[in-house]
């Protein structure tokens, strides 16, 4: 067959992915540039406004929110789970099946499930004020809800497998005679931990990162249900703006900077990990 | 030679897997009690998975979500598994662009993509419903699919597929009798993760879904705004078990198991 021929082949998929994406994006980038009256109605005249708005003080601080949620989360996400990661590429085959099927089975289970849970433990009736208050250690109930760190741990909680997953692949990966090396050169366990184990799982390390940090901006039902719209963040945002808000510029505008967020990731993370197209991220 | 798992390590692993667990577990725990509020616990009921059934709207809901899911799957299953198969063929500056093309959904947040494709298809005059849950479903689904049968199709042995040309087999031929019975249960998996995926979406389903045809995870999201109820916890609970089935499902076609 022919070069051109063969590359036929590839027409439906591109026909898919422009027209379900390609378009739609371009329909964004166009609409954050045009106004609105005030039913909501587009208005086809050039403006710059929705942009100026975003960098509204109070806007501003949304973003803030955005990225400091994201950020925190990656940090917990990674804290927690590198060593769970860790661990579970060193146990003996039988239990190592099974802790990683323990891993991945969330993936599976609802995340509206998963987030509901948190309600019932977090909750001023919940599971763990009850316990607490059964033994005597509060005598009035613990307020945990609608707090900036209740999204927090609710955003973290959900994402913790994409990390747990991309920091396993890379340790396990790991040449142990590195390690083995170091020791016999005098090396302490943490020395090592630093100096070798580290810098080697670098690219599981900013793989899981991205792949947690580019979810926890938009996750807005997480933060609408655990921090109970307290916390103005992106994803709430742009929501409101599209649908009960009708400044759908504005939305746009605002889908563009969380754009503009992961396009900056994404190019940390080809930096730290080299890999060129970001195809190890789905690996 | 692996490092030996200290006692702490073990001890670790296991205090996460309980906070792991125990918010599911909560959920499921609650959707028993007597009592409405999880303030106490008044003894074992069923009466909530009671009222489940004879709540219409949920039905409803349900419907739609099975309906889009089964579709969802379908499409996905089928445009995933041809773009990998053909990006045997293509050449290697197409099969770039179709790596990148498929990573393009899954590297943008939902909610802009979400966003993006109300405008679009408001644009289109297209009404809200299965078609256009169908299709954004597929979005986050074709390239699971994709990714999960090229994986399948690196370990494949390259001297098959060329022994089968040499000895005189169509391109077409070899697929239908070499390469789609190796993948099938790659494929198999993926639509089963497909159907849980599109089963469990909340964000691009808000956007697309009708006025008569709202799934039940956006459903579900507007009744635990209102906050926790056991009915909720009922329902949930139903399609957790649900989930298992599915993933029961998978792990016996696959046998063999098969992890990342």
């Amino acid at each position: 067959m022919k070069t051109w021929k063969r590359n036929l082949l590839a027409v439906p998929i591109l026909v898919w992915i422009g027209l379900l994406v390609g378009i739609p994006m371009v329909l964004v980038v166009a609409l954050s540039f045009l106004s609105r009256d005030h039913l909501g109605n587009i208005v086809y005249q050039f403006t710059l406004d929705n942009y100026r708005r975003v960098l509204d003080p109070i806007y501003l601080r949304v973003f803030l929110n955005s990225l400091l949620l994201a950020l925190l989360t990656g940090l917990i996400t990674l804290l927690v789970g590198y060593p769970v990661a860790y661990i579970t590429s060193n146990l003996p085959p039988r239990r190592r099946a099974l802790a990683l099927g323990l891993i991945m089975l969330p993936f599976w289970i609802s995340s509206l499930l998963r987030t509901y849970g948190w309600m019932i433990l977090l909750g001023n009736a919940g599971l763990i004020n009850n316990v607490l208050l059964a033994l005597k250690i509060i005598d009035k109930p613990l307020p945990m809800m609608y707090k900036f760190s209740t999204s927090l741990v609710g955003t973290a909680y959900m994402l913790m497998p994409f990390m747990i997953v991309a920091v396993f692949n890379s340790v396990d990966k790991l040449d142990r005679s590195l390690l083995e090396a170091s020791y016999d050169l005098g090396a302490s366990k943490w020395k090592t931990f630093f100096h070798i184990t580290v810098p080697l799982t670098l690219p599981g390390i900013a793989g899981g990162f991205t792949l947690v940090f580019i979810p926890a901006l938009g996750l807005y039902f997480v933060s609408d249900l655990l921090g109970g719209g307290n916390t103005v963040f992106l994803g709430n945002l742009i929501h409101t703006m599209a649908t009960r808000g009708r400044n759908r510029p504005l939305a746009a505008a605002f889908s563009m900077g969380m754009i503009a967020l992961v396009l900056m990731v994404l190019s940390l993370y080809m930096k730290a990990s080299k890999d060129k197209t970001g195809e190890g991220l789905f690996q | 030679m692996k490092a030996k798992v200290s006692g702490f390590g073990i001890f670790y692993l296991s205090l996460f897997f309980v906070v792991l667990y125990l918010p599911v577990l909560s959920v499921v725990l609650y959707s028993f009690n007597a009592s409405s509020s999880t303030a106490q616990w008044t003894g074992w009921t069923l009466d909530w998975y009671r009222q489940l059934f004879s709540d219409r709207v949920i039905a409803q809901a349900f419907r739609v979500s099975i309906q889009v899911a089964v579709l969802t799957a379908l499409l996905s299953a089928v445009l995933g598994t041809f773009t990998a198969v053909i990006s045997l063929w293509v050449t290697n500056r197409t099969k770039k662009a179709i790596q990148g093309m498929m990573i393009l959904p899954l590297i943008v947040p939902e909610v802009a993509l979400g966003v993006s494709l109300l405008f679009f298809f408001n644009a289109l005059r297209l009404p809200f419903g299965i078609l256009t849950l169908v299709l954004s479903h597929s979005l986050f689904c074709v390239p699971y699919v994709y990714i999960m049968v090229r994986l399948r199709l690196q370990e494949i042995d390259v001297s098959i597929i060329e022994s089968a040309l040499d000895l005189g087999a169509s391109r077409r031929q070899m697929v239908r009798t070499i390469i789609l019975p190796l993948v099938a249960p790659s494929i198999v998996t993926a639509a089963l993760l497909c159907l849980a995926m599109s089963l469990d979406d909340v964000i691009i389903s808000t956007y697309m879904s009708g006025p008569r045809s709202t799934t039940l995870p956006v459903h579900i999201f507007s009744m635990m705004r209102v906050g926790v109820t056991p009915k909720v916890n009922a329902l949930c609970s139903l399609i957790l078990m649900g989930t298992f089935l599915i993933i029961g499902f998978s792990q016996l076609i696959t046998k063999k198991r098969r992890f990342s």
